[in-house]
């Protein structure tokens, strides 16, 4: 491992650098203690959405998906942040048009059989 | 000692919403498993399919997945090869996911590179093309 504050290499066991006498081990870094950014990109969703759900709509998911992940890539976490959302957004419409068409067509099948048993008996 | 807030205690919503989703699942997998989608009346069409004639990249995924449950990896593949690559991925997200709302804790701390994610994207679109030429015959 390198020493973090004058990054001469150590053994990965040195617990102090063998350079600056910096402590490497142990005590956490100061940046470590605000969490990184995380901007959630919605991948899984979208890819669930496209191939799960019958229905193309999750498209657009994993193009803001991706648009997520090359803003954050470029630096541009306010940009992430707006392709997260819209990410988020794609992936509802596809999942609830899913489902409502499936409800429906469930809703639709099971009347029209007991219609059908109906006039049968 | 400050509590960290990965070592907060288990939202009951949190645990209650899980838990729904692994009934929900557990029960569409035994459905699906008991009956073919191929031929039981009740699965809904593809939207898609039903609208315009063409296949879309989920076509034969619930005929895929029955195959699956049942152990055919073979015919599911056939069915629909995308779903069946991509489930590893979306089982592993979907899971770290729920761990992730249940603990705060990330299990997977994976970075996609947007390389990666656009390629996965032309792969998608242009597997629902060629499917819906002759070089793909099933589904």
């Amino acid at each position: 491992m390198y020493c973090r504050s004058c990054g001469a290499p150590n053994d990965d066991n040195a617990w102090k650098c063998i350079k600056c006498g910096a402590v490497l081990q142990g005590a956490a870094p100061a940046v470590s203690t605000t969490p990184p950014i995380t901007i959630p990109n919605y991948l899984w969703q979208a890819i669930a959405c496209t191939v799960l759900c019958c229905w193309p709509l999750g498209i657009p998911a994993i193009v803001y998906a991706a648009q997520v992940n090359t803003k954050v890539g470029q630096g541009d976490i306010e940009g992430a942040r707006n392709s997260s959302q819209n990410a988020k957004m794609w992936c509802w419409i596809a999942f609830g048009s899913g489902l409502v068409v499936g409800v429906l067509y469930l809703a639709f099948v099971v009347i029209s059989a007991m219609l059908q048993q109906k006039r049968g008996s | 000692m400050k509590t960290l807030p990965s070592q907060k205690a288990w939202q009951p919503a949190c645990v209650l919403l899980v838990s729904m989703a692994v009934a929900l699942m557990a029960l569409a997998a035994g459905v699906l498993r008991a009956f073919d989608p191929a031929s039981a009346w009740f699965f809904p069409p593809c939207p898609f399919r039903a609208l315009t004639g063409f296949l879309c990249p989920g076509c034969g995924t619930l005929r895929g997945l029955h195959e699956l449950l049942r152990g055919h990896v073979a015919a599911a593949l056939r069915l629909n090869p995308l779903m069946v690559l991509s489930l590893p991925f979306i089982g592993c997200s979907s899971a770290s996911s729920a761990v992730e709302a249940l603990t705060g804790r990330r299990l997977l701390r994976v970075f996609v590179p947007p390389a990666c994610i656009w390629m996965l994207l032309a792969m998608i679109v242009l597997f629902w093309i060629l499917r819906n030429t002759p070089l793909f015959t099933t589904a």
